[in-house]
Parts: C-alpha cells; sequence; structure tokens
C-alpha cells in the first residue's frame, strides 16, 4: 500500500515530504487539497521550517495513536508525549500556536492553548503581564473600578 | 436545624492553589540542556500580543476559576474584553453587591447563574422571611440578556411561581435548576419546570420550603422520556403521585441521582429501585412501610434491591426509618462514600452493624443518638473519613446529651484525613478538642456547637479558650470555624492572631467585651463573612473594623450590644457600605439599641425593595 505524499514549503523556503494522511490534521491544508489546490507543493508563509517540523511530528503522533486501541496506558502514554513536545521556550510556544491557530489543527490549538492558560493559573494580574509581557493599558481609576467590581460583586 | 446543603458551601472547598503549574521558569530550565540554546531564567522574548489575542478566547476557555478570571480581566483593556465575552459560569456571592444590569452589561454569554442571597443566620428564624433577596430581577434581567442559558443555582433566595414560569419559557436549552435553602413558590412553579423544561437534566430541590398548591408536578414531565440526571426533592413534604413517579424513573435512562421524600414507602422504594438499577446516588424516602399494621414482608425485597445495585456509592433519606431494614443495605456499604444518617434515629448498635462495612466512607453525616460508642465504631472503620456531621436528636438546650468529647476524641484518633466536622453537643473538653488540633492536621471546616450557652469545659470548668485557641494555632488550612461554651476574649486573641486564612467566623453567646470582636477584625485579614449573635459587642467594636468592612462579603450581629449612634456612624463613615437595621415584623422605629444589623459591601448603593421593618441608614 502506498502512501500519498505532499509538499509542504515553509516560509524559510524548506520543502517537506509528508504523508497526506498526516497533513491533512491540518483543516487548512485538508481545504486546499480538496480544492485541488495543492498541485506543486502547499506554500505555508506563516509557518517557519523549524515549527512546520513540531507541527508535523504532532500530526504523526496523533495519527498513530488513533490506530491503536483505546486504553488506559495509551492515554497516558500520549499525556506524557504531549507533555515532552511541550518542553519548550516561550517563543516556540507561541509560534506553534500561531500555526496550529493558522493551520486549524484543532488538537494542537487546544493543547498549546491549555499550557497558556496554566502559565495564568494562579497569577495576579501584574504577574500574568510579567510572564506574556503586556503593557497595563488600564488609567489607575480604571483599573480600581475593575478591581472593586470584581472584588464586590463576583467574588 | 438540620443541614443538608453541604454541596454549596464555599469554604468546604479546597483552597486554591498559591501557585499556577508549569511556570515558564520550569520551562526555561528544561529546555536549556533540551534545546542547547542559551536562554537564562531572566531573559523572557516577547510573546507577540498579536498572537495571543487571537488564541485569546481559547486559552481563557481553560480557566474556569472566577478568581483567575478575575485576575485576567485584569491584565489589560483587551483582555478584560474577551474576558468578559467568554465568561460561562457567573458567580455572584450577595445578590444585592451588584445589580442585574450591571452584571448583564458586562458579561454577555453566560451559560450559567449562581446566585446567593440571605445571610445563612435567616435559616434560623432571626429575621423575617420577607425580607428581600427575591430572584425576579434578576430573572427578569436574564430572560433577555442569556438566551442560551443553561443553569441557575440560587441559594437562599425568595423565588416565586412566576419567576420559575419566566425561567421555563425564557431558556430552550436550560438543563440544570439547584434551589438551596429557598421559598416562595410551590408545586405550581415545580410543574411549570417540569413540563416547559424539555432538556431539563438537574431538579435538585435542597431544603427549600415549598408551598403546597396541590399541583401533581411529578405528572409533568414529558411522556416520551426525559434527559433527567439528577432528581432531588426530599425536602418537598407534601404526598406525591406515586405511579406518575414510577413512570417517570422508568422513561429516564440518565437518572443517576434520586432523592425521595418521606410520603414514599418502603414498598415503593423498591419499586422504583428495581427500574433504575444505575442509580449512583439513592435518598430512600421513609425507609418504612406504608402501614405498619400491614406487616407486608419487604425485607427480601428491598435486600435484593439492594445486592443489585452495584454503583450506588451515596445514601441517605431514612426518614422514619424502622430499623429492623437497616440490614438491607449491608451488601452496598463496601461501595460507599457518602452516608446521611441524620435523620436516622439508630443506636449504637444498629450503627455498628452497618458502619463495620464501610471502608470507603468520606462524608458521614448522623444523628447523636448513636453516641460516643457509635462515634468510636465510625472512628475504627472509616480511615477516609473527610466530612463528619453530628446533629442533635433532641435539640433543647437541658438535656444529658448521648455525645461529648469522648465521640470526639475517638474521631480525632481514628480518621486523621478529616477536614471537616460539624459537630453538636452538650458537653466538652478543652483536651478533646486540643487532641483533634493535633491530629486532624487537614481540618479546613471546625463548627463546634455545645449546647447550652456558655457552657465551660465540664471536667476542668475552665471556659473553652484553650480548645478553640489549638484549632486555629495548629490547623493550618482552616477557613471556617464556629464557636460555642464558655469563651473569653483570650479566644478571640487566639483567633485573631492565628486564624490567618479564616474566611467564615460564627460566634454566638461568646466573649466578654469589645476587644473580642476588635481581635477578629485587627487580625483576621482573610475574613469574609461574619455573622455573631448574641455576644456583648458595642459600637467600639463595630468601629474597630472600618478598615475591613470593603474587603468582608458580609457582617451580621444580632442581640449585641449596638446602638442606632454607631450603626449610623458606621453608615456615614463608609458611603458604599449599606447597613440595615432589622426590626421584628410588628416592632415601632425609634429604637435607640439595635436589635439585628445586617451590612454589606454593594456596587448600587441602598435598595429598592425595602419591607417596611428594616431601616438602611
Amino acid at each position: 500500500m502506498s502512501s500519498k505524499k505532499i509538499t509542504l514549503k515553509s516560509s524559510d523556503g524548506e520543502t517537506l515530504e509528508v504523508e497526506v494522511a498526516i497533513a491533512v490534521q491540518s483543516q487548512t491544508i485538508k481545504h486546499m487539497i480538496e480544492d485541488d489546490c495543492a498541485d506543486g507543493g502547499i506554500p505555508l508563509p506563516n509557518v517557519t521550517s523549524k515549527i512546520l517540523a513540531k507541527v508535523i511530528e504532532y500530526c504523526k503522533k496523533h495519527v498513530e495513536n488513533s490506530k491503536k486501541e483505546d486504553s488506559i496506558e495509551e492515554e497516558d502514554e500520549l499525556k506524557e508525549w504531549e507533555c515532552n513536545f511541550l518542553q519548550v521556550d516561550q517563543q516556540i510556544l507561541c509560534d506553534l500556536i500561531h500555526a496550529a491557530n493558522y493551520l486549524n489543527i484543532k488538537s494542537l490549538l487546544d493543547l498549546t492553548c491549555r499550557r497558556v492558560a496554566d502559565m495564568i493559573k494562579g497569577k495576579t494580574p501584574e504577574e500574568i503581564r510579567r510572564t506574556f509581557n503586556i503593557k497595563n493599558d488600564f488609567t489607575p481609576e480604571e483599573e480600581e473600578e475593575v478591581r472593586r467590581e470584581n472584588k464586590w460583586a463576583l467574588e | 436545624m438540620r443541614e443538608e446543603h453541604s454541596e454549596m458551601s464555599e469554604d468546604d472547598e479546597r483552597p486554591p492553589p498559591d501557585h499556577g503549574s508549569g511556570s515558564i521558569v520550569e520551562t526555561s530550565n528544561k529546555c536549556r540542556s533540551s534545546l542547547g540554546i542559551g536562554y537564562t531564567a531572566d531573559f523572557q522574548p516577547p510573546f507577540p500580543d498579536q498572537v495571543l489575542e487571537n488564541v485569546l478566547e481559547n486559552v481563557l476557555h481553560f480557566l474556569t476559576s472566577r478568581r483567575d478570571r478575575n485576575a485576567a480581566s485584569l491584565v489589560c483593556k483587551s483582555w478584560y474584553r474577551v474576558e468578559a465575552v467568554s465568561r460561562s459560569e457567573l458567580f455572584i456571592g450577595n445578590c444585592y453587591a451588584v445589580s442585574p444590569r450591571r452584571a448583564t452589561n458586562r458579561f454577555t454569554k453566560v451559560l450559567s447563574l449562581v446566585l446567593k442571597g440571605k445571610p445563612r443566620f435567616a435559616d434560623f428564624n432571626l429575621m423575617p422571611p420577607s425580607w428581600g433577596a427575591h430572584f425576579k430581577p434578576w430573572v427578569a434581567a436574564i430572560s433577555l440578556a442569556y438566551p442560551g442559558l443553561e443553569k441557575v443555582y440560587l441559594k437562599r433566595m425568595s423565588v416565586t411561581d412566576d419567576d420559575l414560569a419566566l425561567l421555563a419559557h425564557s431558556f430552550p436549552s436550560f438543563k440544570e435548576l439547584v434551589l438551596v435553602c429557598c421559598d416562595g413558590f410551590g408545586t405550581s412553579g415545580l410543574a411549570v419546570i417540569a413540563s416547559k423544561c424539555r432538556k431539563l437534566k438537574v431538579l435538585d430541590l435542597i431544603e427549600d420550603e415549598v408551598v403546597d398548591d396541590e399541583e401533581d408536578w411529578i405528572s409533568c414531565f414529558p411522556e416520551t422520556g426525559t434527559s433527567l440526571e439528577s432528581l432531588i426533592f426530599d425536602c418537598v413534604d407534601y404526598p406525591i403521585n406515586f405511579e406518575a413517579l414510577e413512570r417517570l424513573v422508568a422513561r429516564s435512562p440518565s437518572l443517576k441521582k434520586l432523592r425521595l421524600n418521606r410520603f414514599v414507602s418502603i414498598g415503593q422504594l423498591y419499586r422504583l429501585m428495581i427500574r433504575a438499577p444505575q442509580l449512583t446516588h439513592l435518598g430512600t424516602g421513609s425507609f418504612s412501610p406504608a402501614d405498619l399494621l400491614a406487616q407486608a414482608d419487604y425485607e427480601l425485597e428491598i435486600a435484593s434491591a439492594f445486592s443489585s445495585s452495584k454503583s450506588l456509592v451515596c445514601l441517605s433519606g431514612f426518614r422514619e426509618i424502622i430499623p429492623d431494614y437497616l440490614p438491607s443495605i449491608f451488601p452496598v456499604c463496601a461501595n460507599l462514600t457518602s452516608l446521611n444518617f441524620s435523620y436516622a434515629n439508630i443506636n449504637a448498635e444498629r450503627l455498628k452493624s452497618v458502619i463495620s462495612h464501610c471502608h470507603k466512607l468520606q462524608n458521614f453525616w448522623v444523628l447523636d443518638s448513636v453516641c460516643d460508642e457509635g462515634l468510636q465504631a465510625v472512628a475504627a472503620t472509616c480511615k477516609e473519613l473527610r466530612e463528619l456531621r453530628v446533629f442533635p436528636f433532641d435539640p433543647s438546650e437541658d438535656t444529658e446529651g448521648p455525645v461529648s468529647e469522648v465521640g470526639l476524641l475517638a474521631i480525632s484518633e481514628g480518621c486523621r484525613k478529616l477536614q471537616s466536622i460539624l459537630y453538636f453537643c452538650q458537653r466538652m473538653t478543652n483536651a478533646a478538642v486540643i487532641a483533634m488540633s493535633k491530629n486532624c492536621p487537614d481540618l479546613v471546616v471546625f463548627r463546634l456547637c455545645i449546647m447550652g450557652r456558655h457552657r465551660p469545659d465540664h471536667l476542668t470548668g475552665e471556659p473553652m479558650d484553650e480548645g478553640f485557641g489549638a484549632i486555629v494555632m495548629n490547623c493550618k488550612k482552616l477557613t471556617r470555624l464556629a464557636t460555642s461554651g464558655l469563651l473569653t476574649d483570650k479566644a478571640f486573641s487566639y483567633i485573631g492572631k492565628y486564624g490567618k486564612l479564616v474566611r467564615t467566623l460564627s460566634l454566638a453567646f461568646a466573649g466578654d467585651s469589645d476587644m473580642g470582636l476588635r481581635y477578629v477584625l485587627e487580625g483576621c485579614p482573610k475574613l469574609q463573612k461574619l455573622e455573631v449573635r448574641d455576644s456583648p459587642f458595642g459600637d467600639s467594636a463595630l468601629l474597630s473594623g472600618l478598615h475591613h468592612y470593603y474587603s468582608m462579603r458580609f457582617l451580621w450581629m444580632s442581640s449585641c450590644s449596638l446602638t442606632r449612634q454607631g450603626c449610623v456612624e458606621i453608615a456615614r463613615q463608609m458611603p458604599h457600605l449599606v447597613v440595615e437595621v432589622i426590626r421584628n415584623v410588628d416592632e415601632e422605629e425609634m429604637e435607640d439599641s439595635v436589635q439585628t444589623m445586617y451590612m454589606y459591601r454593594s456596587l448600587e448603593g441602598r435598595r429598592d425593595d425595602v419591607p417596611k421593618f428594616v431601616t438602611i441608614l
């Protein structure tokens, strides 16, 4: 049985040959194939080769996993694999989210977003800002009003 | 005073962890070796705002605790906006702290509303019933704002049949209604809910006061089949149409939780159990035959029903138990994690026969009719016990009392994982309470009710200061405390000094002087809910808490030594506090001493539904 392959072109000019079954984990790629836009390879200007490689690694694992039987051992193994998969620095995590969003891979998007949510849990607003380098654009009065509303009404 | 509503008490929950898991520092450390790239722990490359904003709603989807959502809403304006449109559970701890309009303006896609109204002391007739906490303005607002609403949880609210009708007609996807300690509605309201909420999964009525309009509400559920997973109506204290109930259970294949009222006999229970072998939670109803003289032998049948019950983990009811039937539950005991005998007047022997099988028990509610001996049996077997409640069979204040420090000590020695205890007794010693403080370090909730006023340690004659002091000192996770017995200001100095995590405090007949209350108000930074009755605290104590009142959900003081001037002064100094002086219904205003004061912070100022017997200062 031959497995059909497709060529993906990353933003930095590299090409990657990937089995179709793995590539179509991305709804974006799937639609392009269905719409017959895939001849000569699929350009992905928003994804670098490094990130693309990681994304493909993820999709490959998921396709492999779907072929196995459901069991608690398999679930645990997948969880551990996903945990290792996400042992990356914040920049790569950010790039993975961007890629998962663009490529429309829901399970990868949920996984990476869940990781970001874990980074938010238990933190104060200032700690969250520092973690993600976000500027506080509330005026002191606005911030105080939200703080009061949260504390008095919603706690 | 038999409280059954543990489900919605926030203070029985575990406190949230201080640090989120998977922090950036951890991943950076790990990546240093795995990627061979020299990121130090300090350098954090910018997380492009744009990427995060695109997916922020997806990220926030995984934040469910209101603490985390509140923090996220304060990060910056765009996070505030995204959080506001994505919060799906809206929790309002005091219905008068915020208006329905303000809440619905900010949060636009709510699926689940949790709303709390009256303070807890309202349960003990310390407040006239028509005080307020009306669901009406809220249901009017949400019926327009949240057409997709699925769940409503109300605690201590006044709910009318009209409110229930509006609910039933406004929300086509409605799935769960939980009413705890509510009043103002009747069986006609229930009938509308049953017939109009076609997707209903949960109808839980817990300790509500339900009026009998003689509506056969049980017959009103959809004829073709229901999605019911939970039906709890043990507080609906009127006969129901049993044949209709039997047919309802038969056409509710998803039903897992069923709690019957006392008008369901043991023969009828049997018929229901064989129709619903998949039940996980069962409230048994009366657990006695309908006709005591008929001598129909249900023992074999009911025993076989329990034998076939592989999934039961939670058992309650036993409202009018005939103890001879008790052995029929033996087959399920080994699997039980929760057992509620608080209506079962059984003695120690009977309890022992049951409890010796209950190795997995985590929640246990019982009447003091089982005596210290019964509690010793619990301690010997129930090593996994997390929550214990011992209720008085005879709540009058001058009886000898069947449970004492002996039972408490035994529990503390046998049940080391205990997290929550409510213990009514007539006599107690400091030594037993001190022992519990050392043996049960995981205690989060400690509520000791030594009935009778100002009772000292009955062996030493001393006040109970040292006992309660040890609890706050040794139980480092304690968030809820209720005191009783003879207590001097010293007990409160301990609470103020050590009770740094205490959120809910309940005091009755306690303390010598204003200093007692001052210690607490000055020492407990996390205090949210303070309810005080019949204690000698006056205006100067009240004034010592000004720095803290905006951080509290409420303060209740009844039968203390407050004067009108003192309350007026508080109201003057703290414009966002609503200070209510509550009289008995037929009393005149112009009294100088204050019978009951209830005060709470509010974003809205005074409420517009004030009854005649309440003055807002």
